[in-house]
């Protein structure tokens, strides 16, 4: 490490996003010695994500977020589209009370590493940390080429490709079935007509999940967030599956080209039509279900936060990432500060941090949820139930002179769809149950 | 309606949406795949889902290309682990994320 830096320190953190910041703010202000390594050029410039925050979680860590925070819009409304070809069906909800905002995350990440630096903790970035180092059967500190940082502590949250998790041997590989990739296009639509043509109150937010054959038959789907002056698009896909399916010969275009179909698709594009391309970009994401979560979250020394404790919710109407990942920081902070209370970062004060945990909301809510993943990845859903809705109100609102019972459209659109009604309605059964 | 405007009505190629970013390219690639052997590298998968499409084919071979790269990691993920050296660029190096 370059002169001037001492090289122990209590805590070293690595990566810079929200579970890294918020792990660092709460140590810091604890009066611990904590160093934050990010590889990036300053915090968030290797983020990217959809769009909506909750709020509460974050509150609980940063009282001072709803003043303080980069929060383009307050979400009051949210929509969901089923798509099949050019028709759609969108439900949408207006809030009665603001829990959730919209923000871009390069920007939300750069905010909380300064809450953590202004604690007093250190940032040091453009530090790509190439091993964390273990002696003795435990964690000493972290190596960055040919540099060495001694810590008592290494907090892990290095986001889902979690390459030095792996390296230790703590994780498998990356499971391609676990895992999905986003794409998403930042638009500048202005304003004035994002409020106009979203229908908004002035200053409020919306944020929109798109469901049906915008993903080129892969499972996955689509988001739609409105930001101060701009909108973010993007589609989500499971990467296991897409990688399957090209193999097979079963894509024929680009995943780019596959955005700028929805950003082109009839029903959506007026919402942003002559707006430019800010920004287009891609990040990996966890598909959910507590698959992904490492067998134990904590090591002798280290703790793990964040996505790339496999920490994420994902339902299809709402994604629960930056608040889970920051909760987990924090649970982690609160855990090492009574570990050393206790006598020491050993592995048994430490499985505090993952005692906690599962005690905490992240917990409950992923377990709550854990067949949900299963079910976004099931064609069922994403295609043939979409179908059926879809022909249902072609029955209904496109017939010439005559139109069906909604019994007989929802009969004849299962039998096109090849669907029995009691399948259906054991899936739907199953699906209820898993939200 | 405006030039731009128009143009924006059709999809737009790849390279033009890569305009649109920002890198600072390392002098070393942090990713490399073997050019000889290939065997088990799933070409199809890596050229249509590389979002950057860092991927193409000369050939039978896939040809990779660090540059324009936004470290998703999604190629790490879909080739056997011997078939690739995947690293993130040291030194903040890379796609410089703004808006998203
Ligand atoms: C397409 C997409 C849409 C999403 N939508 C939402 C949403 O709408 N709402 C929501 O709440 N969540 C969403 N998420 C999830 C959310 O972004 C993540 O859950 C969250 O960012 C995880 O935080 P983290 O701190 O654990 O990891 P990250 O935010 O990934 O941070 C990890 C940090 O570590 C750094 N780093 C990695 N390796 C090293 C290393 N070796 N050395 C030094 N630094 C390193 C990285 O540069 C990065 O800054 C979405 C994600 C994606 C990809
Ligand atoms: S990390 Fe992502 S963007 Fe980079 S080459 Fe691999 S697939 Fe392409």
């Amino acid at each position: 490490m370059s002169g001037g830096v001492p090289s122990k320190f209590d805590v070293v953190v690595v990566g810079a996003g929200p579970a890294g910041s918020a792990a660092a703010y709460v140590l810091a202000k604890a009066g611990f010695k904590v160093l934050m390594l990010e590889r990036g050029r300053g915090a968030g410039s290797k983020e990217l994500f959809g769009g909506k925050v909750y709020a509460p979680p974050l509150r609980d860590i940063w009282p001072e977020l709803d003043k303080e925070a980069p929060i383009h819009r307050w979400v009051t409304r949210e929509r969901i589209s089923f798509v099949r070809g050019e028709r759609v069906a969108t439900i949408e909800y207006s809030l009665g009370r603001r829990v959730g905002f919209t923000t871009f995350l390069p920007e939300l990440a750069k905010w909380m590493a300064k809450k953590a630096t202004e604690a007093g903790a250190l940032l040091v970035d453009e530090i790509r940390v190439d091993e964390i180092v273990v002696r003795d059967g435990r964690v000493v500190g972290v190596r960055s080429g040919p540099d060495f940082i001694e810590a008592d502590v290494v907090v892990d949250a290095e986001g889902v490709n979690r390459l030095l998790l792996e390296r230790l041997g703590l994780v498998d590989k990356l499971n391609p079935e676990y895992v999905a990739l986003g794409v998403k296009e930042v638009l500048n639509v202005g304003k004035g007509a994002i409020e106009e043509r979203f229908g908004l109150p002035k200053g409020e937010g919306m944020a929109w999940m798109v469901a049906g054959d915008i993903t080129a038959g892969i499972p996955g789907g689509g988001f739609i967030y409105t930001m101060k002056e701009a909108v973010s698009i993007g589609l989500v896909l499971h990467i296991g599956k897409a990688a399957e399916k090209a193999e097979a010969g079963q894509i024929n275009k680009h995943v780019s080209r596959i955005l700028e179909e929805f950003r082109l698709h009839p029903y959506f594009k007026q919402y942003w039509r002559d707006a430019d391309i800010m920004e287009y970009g891609a990040h990996m994401t966890i598909e959910g279900g507590l698959r992904m979560v490492p067998k134990r979250l904590y090591a002798p020394g280290l703790v793990i936060v964040g996505d790339a404790a496999g920490l994420l919710l994902n339902t299809g109407y709402t994604v629960r990432g930056v608040d889970f990942a920051a909760t987990s920081g924090k649970i982690a902070a609160e855990a090492i500060i009574e570990a050393f209370n206790r006598g020491g970062p050993t592995g048994e004060n430490l499985k505090l941090y993952e005692d906690r945990l599962k005690e905490s909301f992240v917990w409950r809510e992923l377990v709550r949820h854990r067949g949900i993943a299963k079910v976004m990845e099931d064609e069922f859903y994403f295609t043939k139930a979409v179908g059926v809705l879809i022909r249902m109100l072609q029955k209904l609102y496109e017939a010439d002179y005559e139109e069906p019972t909604l019994i007989d459209a929802l009969l004849e659109s299962l039998a096109e769809e090849d669907i029995t009604l009691t399948r259906l309605i054991m899936k739907v059964g199953s699906v209820v149950g898993k939200l | 309606m405006s030039k731009q405007g128009s143009v924006l009505e059709k999809p737009l190629k790849l390279e033009d949406l890569l305009q649109r970013d920002i890198w600072d390219v390392d002098e070393d690639p942090h990713i490399e795949i073997p050019m000889d052997d290939q065997a088990g590298i799933p070409k199809k998968a890596l050229v249509y889902l590389c979002p950057a499409g860092c991927y193409t084919m000369i050939g039978d071979k896939v040809l990779f290309s660090y540059e324009g790269c936004f470290e998703c990691g999604l190629c790490r993920v879909v080739t056997p682990k011997e078939k690739i050296r995947w690293e993130y660029p040291k030194s903040g190096k890379g796609i410089q994320f703004r808006f998203t």
